[in-house]
C-alpha cells in the first residue's frame, strides 16, 4: 500500500501479480467444485431432475445416478480427474446430457463472445455520444459549466432486460425489422448488442463525461489552444489522456457481458455461455460448469492484460517516467439546471413514496387486474390487481436503502482492494468476469437463503469496477510530477493519501458508484429465484420489474412506472451530488 | 489518427471469428423455404433437449410429439391404447401379452422384426436410471416369430397396453442404441419424420421419412427450434419466423391474433398441497379451514387469464372419463373458524412454498396468501426455483405447496401419479399423506385390470384422498398452443405427446 510501489521495479511486482491470478482462479474453481458438497442439495436429484422433470426421486434412482456420476468418490476426485483431461483437451462429459463438455463451451463461448464485441461497439459509440457535447466544449475552452451527467444517468438506469424485451417486440414483431430472437447471422446480433450497450455506454460515457473538463484544465490543453492548435487534436489528446483512466472499467462492464447476459440471451434465445452456465448451476452439473468458469476465469485475465497493455499504450512514458501532469481540481461551476433536476426527481420520488405509503401494496383484488392509470389507481395495478403507485412507494425505501448499503460496501471493499496494488489487480480480473448468479449459488450454499444473502452475493462481485477505477486512477496519480514533489519535501503516507491519492479517486469512484446503482437493484432483485433475497409478495422495485416483464406489452404502465423510478432515482443520485459538490466549492 | 489502422486490422481479424460463430446456425435454414403446400414446418418447442434426445429424458416427448418414433402402441383421444408398430394383441394370461407387428421399416432401411422390438424393450429396461414409465414393473420381452413379440411382466399389469404407448418406450433401429448405454433418434425412428440434424439445445432438421408405412407426410419436413422463453415463443410466431409456437404464457396469449390462439385442456392440475405430516396442518380442522378459505375461481380469470378451468377434483376435464365417475367426498373434517385458527396455530406462521419455474404459480400463491389470511392465517412464502426446494419439500420443511402436477404420466394411467404422491410409502408425497383407506383404495384401483372398472375405483380413490384435505385442487391448466393460420392437421393433445404428424400441413 505504499505511495512509491510503483517505483518497486518491474520483476517481483509482476511476479506477485501472476501469482495473484493463479491464486484467485484457484480459489473460485476449488469453490465451483465444491458447489454439491456445499449446498447441502443432493447433485443426484438435481441431476434427475434436469434429466426427467417427472421422475420420481426414488431411492434406487437415486443410487443408480450417484454410481453412474462417481459422486461417492468427493470433490476432490472429480477435480483431479477434470484437470488431469484439461491438458489432452477433454474437459469431461456433462452429468445430464453424457456429452463432452468442451465443444459446447467453446461454441457457446464463441457465441458469448461475438455478442459481447457487438455490444462494445454499442457501448463506444452511446459512450462518444454521452460525452460528445463536453468534449466539443472543452476542446474549443468553451466549457463555461460542468454537464450534469443526466443523459447518462438515465440511459446506466434502463434495464437490459426491459430495453431487450422493448427492442424484441417493437423491431422485430411489430415492424419486423430485425430477427426477434434467434442467432442466425449479423442480422440476429443487432438488437441484443444494443439491450446490452446502451447502458453500458452511458456507464462508460458518463465516466469519460466527469473526468473530461480536468484533462482540459492541464497546462498542454491551454497551451495548445494559445498556439492554435486545432481543436479536434485537443480533442483527441484529452481523450486519450482520461481514456487511460477509464479502460479498466470495461472489464466488468462489457467483457463481463460474455458470462453475465442470461436475461438478454433468454429474451432473444441465444445459445450463449450466461445459459449454460446458469443451466449447469442449477442441474448442479460440475464438469460445464468448472469449464465455463476457467474460460470466463482465462477470459478476464486475458482481457485485463490486454486492457493494461492499452493504457500504457496510451500513456506510454509518462506513467514510466512519473511525468503526467496533475489534471487540477475542476473548478468549473455546475450548471444551475442540475439543482432544478436534482430537486424535481427528489420532489417526484418523495410525492411518490409518501402517496404509496398511504395505500395497501399487498391487496390483491383479482378484478382489478391490468388497469391502466386512473384515478382510482393512479399508476395502473399489475396482474393481481395491485395498485402499483402503493408497491413502488412501499418498496422505495427498502430498494434504495438495500441497493445503497450494497453500492457503499462494494465500493469501500474496492477502493481497498484497489489500493492493494499489483496483488488485487488478478483477484480483480478473476472476480470481473464472474456471473452474479454464480456468486449467488456459493453464497446460498453457505448461508442458506436468506435477505443478507443476496446483498452479500452482490458485493461479492460487485466491488470489482470500484477496484479497477482505484488502481487505474493511483497508478497515473502516482506517476504524476505534484506526487514527487510532495515527497521530495518531505510528505508522509498518510499525508500524501489524504491530500492527493484519495482527492484524486474518489469524486470518480463515487460517480461510478451512483451510476451503478441503478444496476445494483436488478442484479440483488435477479437472484430472487434462488431464494436469496425479500420473498415475494414484498414490494421492491427491482422484483416488481422482473415480475411484471411478461406484461410489458399488454400493460405497459406495469414496467414503466418501476422503470422510471429507478430512472429518478438514478438522475437524482447523480444530479443531487453533482450540485452539492458544487455548492461547497462555490 | 494514429489508431484507425490498428483498429481496422482487428476488425479484418475479427470478421472470419464472426462469420465461424454463424456458421453452425445457417445449416438449417437454407432447406427451409420451401412454402406452400407440402413446404417444411417451422416449429418452436419450449423445453430444450438435456440428454440429445435420448428417449430415456425428457426429451422423450419431442420424439412422439413430431412423429419420430413410435411404440407398438399409441393413445387414442379417450387415452386408450390404439394400435401403432403393433397392428394387434391380446392378453395370454395375467402376466403375459403377445402383439403382432405390422410391416414396417426403421428410417435406417433396416425392417422393424420382432428381434428389434425386443431389443429396443430390453435396452430400455437396462437402462442405468430406468425410465418412469418402467419404475413399477419388470419387463421381459420375448420374439416368438418374425412379427410376434410376448411381453411377461413379473407381477400383473393391467394397463400394458397404456405402457407400451409411452414415448420412452419408442422403438428404435439396433443401430440408435451404442456400447456406452446411449440412445440415439437420428435416423433410427420409425415415424413419418427422420431426424438428420441436431444443432445441440437450439435447433434440429427433421426430413420427411418416405418410406413410412402410415404414407408419405404432407409436409416435407420440420425444422425445430427450442426456445425456452415463452415470451420469446410467442414473439417467433407473431413475427412469422415459426408456423407453431408451443406452450403460449398466459400473459402473451391475450397478443396474439384470435385465430391463432388454441387452448387445449390439459392434464396438468394445481393444486394447494398441505403438509399433513408435520406443522401446523397436521390438524384436519386446520386442513378444512384452508380448503374452505381458498376459492379457485378468482384464479382462474386473474392468474391464468381464463386458460384454467377450476377445479373438479384431481382430475380435470382433459381425463375425459374423470366427471361421469367422480364420486362425492364426504366424511370432510369441519373446518375451524377464523379465531379458532388464531388459537391452534398459537401464531405460527404458515410457510407457503412455490417455484418460478412455472410463471402462474408465483402470482397464485400471493392470490392465495391473502384467501389464507382472510381465515386467520398468518403466512410467509418461500418462492424459489424448483430444484432449489425439492429436497426441502419432500423433507416436508413447507406446511403448504402450490404444486403443478401432470395427472397422468408416462403410462397414461392415473394410478401411477396417486400411488406415488399420495399412499404412505409414496416417493413423491409431498402431503405427508399416511391414511389407510387412501392407501387401500389406490391399491383397488392399481389392481384393477377391467378399463371401466379401474376408471371407478381411480375416482373412489379421488374421493378418500380429497376427503383427508391434503390436497386442495386449485385450477386443471389449459395449454395454449400457437398455430400460424396457414397451417392445418396440427394435433391438440392434453396429453401434450403428439403435435405434428402425418397430414399436418402448411395450406
Amino acid at each position: 500500500m505504499s505511495a512509491t510501489s510503483a517505483e518497486a521495479g518491474p520483476g517481483p511486482s509482476w511476479w506477485r501479480a501472476g501469482a495473484g491470478r493463479v491464486v484467485a482462479g484457484t480459489v473460485l474453481l476449488a469453490a465451483v467444485a465444491l458447489l454439491p458438497w456445499l449446498s447441502g442439495t443432493d447433485p443426484a436429484m438435481t441431476v434427475l431432475r434436469a434429466r426427467s422433470a417427472d421422475q420420481d426421486p426414488t431411492p434406487a434412482q437415486l443410487t443408480a445416478v450417484r454410481e453412474e456420476l462417481g459422486l461417492d468418490q468427493g470433490p476432490l476426485t472429480h477435480l483431479l480427474h477434470w484437470l488431469g483431461g484439461l491438458p489432452g483437451g477433454d474437459a469431461g462429459t456433462s452429468w445430464v446430457s453424457g456429452d463432452p463438455v468442451l465443444p459446447q463451451v467453446t461454441s457457446a463461448f464463441a457465441v458469448s463472445f461475438t455478442l459481447m464485441l457487438g455490444a462494445l461497439v454499442v457501448t463506444v459509440a452511446v459512450a462518444g455520444l454521452v460525452s460528445a457535447r463536453t468534449l466539443y466544449l472543452g476542446s474549443r475552452r468553451r466549457l463555461r459549466q460542468r454537464q450534469a451527467g443526466t443523459a447518462a444517468a438515465v440511459l446506466a438506469a434502463l434495464p437490459k432486460f426491459l430495453l431487450a424485451s422493448l427492442l424484441a417486440t417493437v423491431c422485430g414483431v411489430w415492424l419486423g425489422w430485425l430477427p426477434s430472437s434467434g442467432w442466425e447471422g449479423p442480422a440476429s446480433m443487432v438488437l441484443p448488442s444494443l439491450a446490452l450497450g446502451v447502458p453500458s455506454g452511458a456507464m462508460i460515457g458518463g465516466l469519460v463525461e466527469q473526468s473530461l473538463p480536468a484533462a482540459f484544465q492541464e497546462p498542454w490543453a491551454r497551451t495548445w489552444h494559445a498556439f492554435a492548435f486545432p481543436p479536434g487534436l485537443v480533442a483527441r489528446t484529452a481523450l486519450r489522456r482520461v481514456l487511460a483512466g477509464v479502460l479498466p472499467q470495461l472489464l466488468p462492464t462489457v467483457v463481463a457481458l460474455v458470462g453475465g447476459a442470461v436475461a438478454v440471451e433468454k429474451i432473444f434465445n441465444i445459445p450463449g455461455l450466461g445459459r449454460l452456465a446458469l443451466d449447469a448451476a442449477v442441474a448442479q452439473d460440475l464438469p460445464p460448469l468448472q469449464t465455463a468458469t476457467l474460460v470466463l476465469v482465462l477470459l478476464g485475465v486475458a482481457a485485463g492484460l490486454l486492457l493494461q497493455a492499452l493504457r500504457r499504450a496510451l500513456l506510454g512514458p509518462a506513467l514510466r517516467d512519473g511525468a503526467l501532469s496533475t489534471p487540477p481540481p475542476a473548478a468549473l461551476p455546475r450548471r444551475r439546471s442540475t439543482r432544478w433536476i436534482a430537486g424535481a426527481c427528489a420532489a417526484a420520488l418523495l410525492a411518490l413514496v409518501v402517496a404509496g405509503l398511504l395505500r395497501d401494496p399487498l391487496r390483491v383484488d383479482t378484478a382489478a387486474r391490468l388497469l391502466p392509470p386512473s384515478l382510482t389507481h393512479p399508476l395502473g395495478t399489475d396482474s393481481l390487481g395491485r395498485d402499483l403507485l402503493a408497491r413502488l412507494g412501499h418498496g422505495a425505501l427498502r430498494t434504495a436503502g438495500v441497493a445503497l448499503a450494497v453500492t457503499a460496501v462494494s465500493a469501500a471493499l474496492g477502493l481497498l482492494l484497489g489500493m492493494a496494488g499489483r496483488v488485487s489487480a488478478g483477484l480483480t480480473e478473476v472476480v470481473s468476469t464472474l456471473p452474479a448468479v454464480l456468486a449467488g449459488l456459493l453464497t446460498t450454499a453457505v448461508t442458506g437463503p436468506s435477505v443478507w444473502g443476496a446483498a452479500c452475493a452482490v458485493c461479492l462481485v460487485g466491488w470489482t469496477p470500484y477496484a479497477a477505477q482505484t488502481a487505474a486512477l493511483l497508478e497515473e496519480e502516482r506517476a504524476s510530477g505534484h506526487l514527487l514533489a510532495s515527497i521530495s519535501f518531505g510528505a508522509g503516507r498518510r499525508y500524501l493519501l489524504r491530500h492527493h491519492l484519495m482527492p484524486a479517486v474518489l469524486p470518480a469512484l463515487l460517480r461510478n458508484a451512483l451510476l451503478r446503482l441503478p444496476t445494483t437493484v436488478l442484479v440483488l432483485a435477479s437472484l430472487g429465484f434462488l431464494g436469496l433475497g425479500e420473498q415475494p409478495p414484498t414490494p421492491e422495485w427491482g422484483r416488481l420489474l422482473s415480475e411484471n416483464q411478461p406484461y410489458g406489452e399488454l400493460a405497459p404502465w406495469t414496467v414503466l412506472a418501476p422503470a422510471c423510478a429507478l430512472v429518478l432515482l438514478s438522475v437524482l443520485a447523480v444530479s443531487g451530488t453533482a450540485s452539492r459538490a458544487s455548492r461547497r466549492r462555490g | 489518427m494514429r489508431t484507425t489502422p490498428r483498429a481496422l486490422l482487428a476488425a479484418l481479424a475479427l470478421s472470419p471469428l464472426l462469420v465461424g460463430c454463424f456458421a453452425s446456425g445457417e445449416g438449417g435454414t437454407s432447406t427451409g423455404t420451401g412454402g406452400g403446400a407440402g413446404g417444411r414446418l417451422k416449429v418452436a418447442l419450449a423445453v430444450p433437449p438435456v440428454q440429445a434426445l435420448s428417449p430415456y429424458s425428457n426429451d422423450a416427448t419431442v420424439l412422439s410429439k413430431l412423429s419420430v418414433a413410435e411404440g407398438l402402441t399409441a393413445l387414442d383421444q379417450n387415452g386408450v391404447a390404439a394400435p401403432a408398430l403393433a397392428k394387434s394383441w391380446r392378453q395370454v394370461n395375467a402376466t403375459s401379452w403377445t402383439f403382432e407387428l405390422r410391416k414396417a421399416t426403421f428410417q435406417d432401411g433396416a425392417e422393424v422384426t420382432a428381434e428389434s422390438v425386443v431389443n429396443a424393450l430390453d435396452h430400455a429396461g437396462a437402462a442405468e436410471v430406468k425410465p418412469r414409465v418402467l419404475s413399477d414393473v419388470t419387463l421381459t420381452a420375448k420374439a416368438d416369430d418374425a412379427d410376434t413379440v410376448t411381453l411377461t411382466t413379473k407381477t400383473a399389469d393391467p394397463v400394458l397396453p397404456l405402457r407400451l404407448a409411452s414415448p420412452a418406450l419408442g422403438i428404435l433401429s439396433p443401430k440408435a442404441y451404442g456400447k456406452d448405454g446411449t440412445v440415439s433418434p437420428v435416423g433410427t425412428g420409425t415415424g413419418p419424420f427422420e431426424i438428420t440434424e441436431l444443432t445441440g439445445k437450439t435447433k434440429a432438421v427433421l426430413d420427411r421419412f418416405d418410406g413410412y408405412w402410415g404414407g408419405k407426410a404432407k409436409a416435407s419436413g420440420v425444422d425445430v427450434i427450442w426456445i425456452a422463453d415463452g415470451t420469446a415463443r410467442a414473439n417467433a410466431l407473431r413475427a412469422g419466423d415459426v408456423d407453431i409456437a408451443e406452450w403460449i404464457p398466459t400473459a402473451q396469449a391475450e397478443l396474439l391474433d384470435a385465430d391463432t390462439r388454441h387452448e387445449v385442456p390439459s392434464v396438468r392440475t394445481d393444486s394447494l398441497i398441505l403438509n399433513s405430516r408435520s406443522g401446523i396442518f397436521t390438524d384436519a380442522t386446520l386442513r378444512a379451514a384452508a380448503r374452505e378459505a381458498v376459492d379457485a375461481s378468482a384464479l382462474v380469470d386473474s392468474v391464468f387469464g381464463g386458460y384454467a378451468d377450476p377445479a373438479q377434483g384431481l382430475f380435470g376435464p382433459a381425463v375425459s372419463w374423470a366427471a361421469d365417475d367422480r364420486v362425492e367426498v364426504t366424511g370432510r373434517a369441519k373446518a375451524a373458524t377464523a379465531a379458532q385458527v388464531k388459537g391452534k396455530t398459537k401464531g405460527k406462521t404458515l410457510r407457503l412454498a412455490t417455484y418460478t419455474n412455472r410463471t402462474e404459480l408465483p402470482e397464485a400463491a400471493s392470490v392465495l396468501q391473502q384467501q389464507l389470511e382472510k381465515v386467520g392465517f398468518t403466512v410467509k412464502q418461500d418462492v424459489r426455483e424448483y430444484t432449489q426446494m425439492e429436497a426441502d419439500l419432500l423433507a416436508g420443511e413447507y406446511d403448504a405447496l402450490v404444486f403443478s402436477r401432470v395427472t397422468l404420466l408416462d403410462t397414461g394411467d392415473a394410478v401411477a401419479y396417486l400411488a406415488s404422491d399420495y399412499t404412505s410409502d409414496g416417493v413423491y408425497n409431498i402431503a405427508g399423506l399416511k391414511d389407510g383407506k387412501v392407501d387401500e383404495a389406490i391399491k383397488s384401483a392399481a389392481g384393477e385390470g377391467d378399463t371401466e372398472k379401474r376408471q371407478q375405483n381411480i375416482m373412489r380413490a379421488e374421493a378418500e384422498i380429497l376427503r383427508t384435505d391434503a390436497v386442495v385442487p386449485l385450477v386443471h391448466e389449459k395449454v395454449v398452443q400457437g398455430i400460424a393460420t396457414d397451417v392445418e392437421g396440427v394435433l391438440l393433445d392434453p396429453r401434450e405427446r403428439s403435435l405434428v404428424d402425418v397430414d399436418t400441413h402448411l395450406k
